[in-house]
């Protein structure tokens, strides 16, 4: 083999020498310096070219392949349609307005308290209450048991119980708490709505959501 | 049914999972971006599995899969590309231990061909003989042995301009 037939093979390929050339390197002192200095560009080249990797991109990658995009289209489909079901749900839920709810946790766990408690309010005062309010309390709504104030979320409500053709109704007139729009609960069996007045709400909490309509309606008479 | 099925993904994951190293680097220094990197090797993993039951020799898969990524790259480039300064067609230096030995490879690569640039990162990436790369890249033996010794003069001139002068008097 001569020098040049040398060179040219360790310019193809110096880590794959055939028997020839290795045996002209051990004889020919310039050739084996070219390879020494060839094998060491190599060495850089490779050290070059062996970029960083992104952490786990080969269990990453072995493992998405196998999933054939029929497969993610379906479980992309099922994602979305779970998503949706559950967006639903979530949107259709009736959930508990903290005001409403405090007006349930009034009648269950304060209201006998509060009637053993309080001093019955005269009803001509409620009237004049209730008017101020923009709220009316017809003969309709049932027989009112009874009218007094009490503490009521952070402020004096007015406390009035009524017998009603639909069962017991407990009405809080709140002067004090305006509301921008109509909120509700449903809990310990008990419905309740509190609805904006012309000045304050009125919280509304009964057995049925019928008798709560039915209140509702003609307290806005007024 | 579903056993099978996760033992040949098991069998396929841990088969290619060796080389899935060499075919990102090889992608990288194709494209010199990394998450069109990714894609190349994504998609090539992919073709490779759905071909994996017509696979009959497991000897080859190495020089198999990297012939999928080379036409997949050529496929790739084929297509409509973004725009000429666009964000994502820049090209991403990378963080390594000679990052100015980095640039200058990275241009001396970009000039000496696409089809030797081929040859010789299937060589030095891949470890393929001179018949193998020929296999890959649909060539001939002869053409690729021109090709590689080309590619290692230019990046010697480009990377080694002293060296390579002296040899070249030397020669």
């Amino acid at each position: 083999m001569s020098c040049l037939e040398f060179r040219r093979a360790v310019t193809i390929d110096p880590r794959r020498l055939d028997p020839q050339a290795r045996t002209h390197a051990e004889t020919c002192v310039a050739c084996r310096e070219f390879l020494a200095r060839s094998l060491a560009f190599e060495d850089r080249l490779a050290s070059a070219l062996k970029i960083p990797l992104p952490p786990g991109l080969s269990e990453r990658m072995a493992r998405a392949a196998t999933v054939s995009p029929g497969s993610r289209r379906w479980f992309a489909l099922a994602a979305s349609l779970i998503l949706a079901v559950a967006l639903a749900a979530f949107l259709a839920w009736p959930r508990n307005d903290p005001l409403a709810l405090a007006g349930i946790d009034f009648v269950v766990f304060e209201e006998s308290q509060a009637i053993a408690d309080a001093k019955p309010a005269d009803a001509a005062v409620l009237q004049r209450v209730a008017r101020g309010m923009g709220v009316a309390l017809p003969a309709q709504l049932g027989e009112v048991r009874y009218v007094g104030t009490c503490p009521f979320a952070g402020t004096t409500a007015y406390h009035v119980l009524v017998k009603s053709p639909l069962g017991k109704v407990t009405l809080l007139l709140i002067p004090d708490r305006p509301l921008a729009s109509r909120v509700a609960a449903s809990a310990r069996g008990l419905e309740a709505a509190v609805v904006p007045a012309l000045g304050g709400s009125v919280a509304i909490i009964g057995g049925t959501a019928r008798g709560i309509v039915r209140a509702e309606t003609l307290l806005k008479t007024g | 049914m579903r056993m099978l099925l996760e033992r040949r993904q098991a069998v396929f994951g841990s088969t290619v999972q060796g080389h899935i190293d060499d075919l990102y680097r090889y992608a990288y220094w194709l494209c010199r971006n990394r998450w069109r990197a990714e894609d190349l090797v994504q998609e090539t993993l992919t073709r490779a599995w759905r071909g994996w039951a017509d696979l009959r020799e497991a000897r080859v898969v190495k020089s198999w899969l990297f012939t999928i990524l080379y036409h997949e790259f050529a496929r790739d480039a084929a297509r409509p590309q973004a725009e000429p300064g666009a964000p994502e067609e820049l090209q991403e230096p990378y963080v390594n231990d000679d990052p100015a030995l980095a640039l200058d490879l990275g241009r001396a690569l970009e000039g000496i061909g696409e089809e030797s640039r081929h040859a010789l990162l299937l060589q030095v990436l891949g470890g393929f003989s001179c018949a193998e790369i020929a296999g890959v890249l649909g060539s001939t033996e002869g053409a690729v042995m021109t090709r590689l010794s080309r590619a290692r003069q230019a990046l010697r001139r480009a990377l080694e301009p002293s060296d390579f002068g002296k040899e070249a008097k030397d020669a």
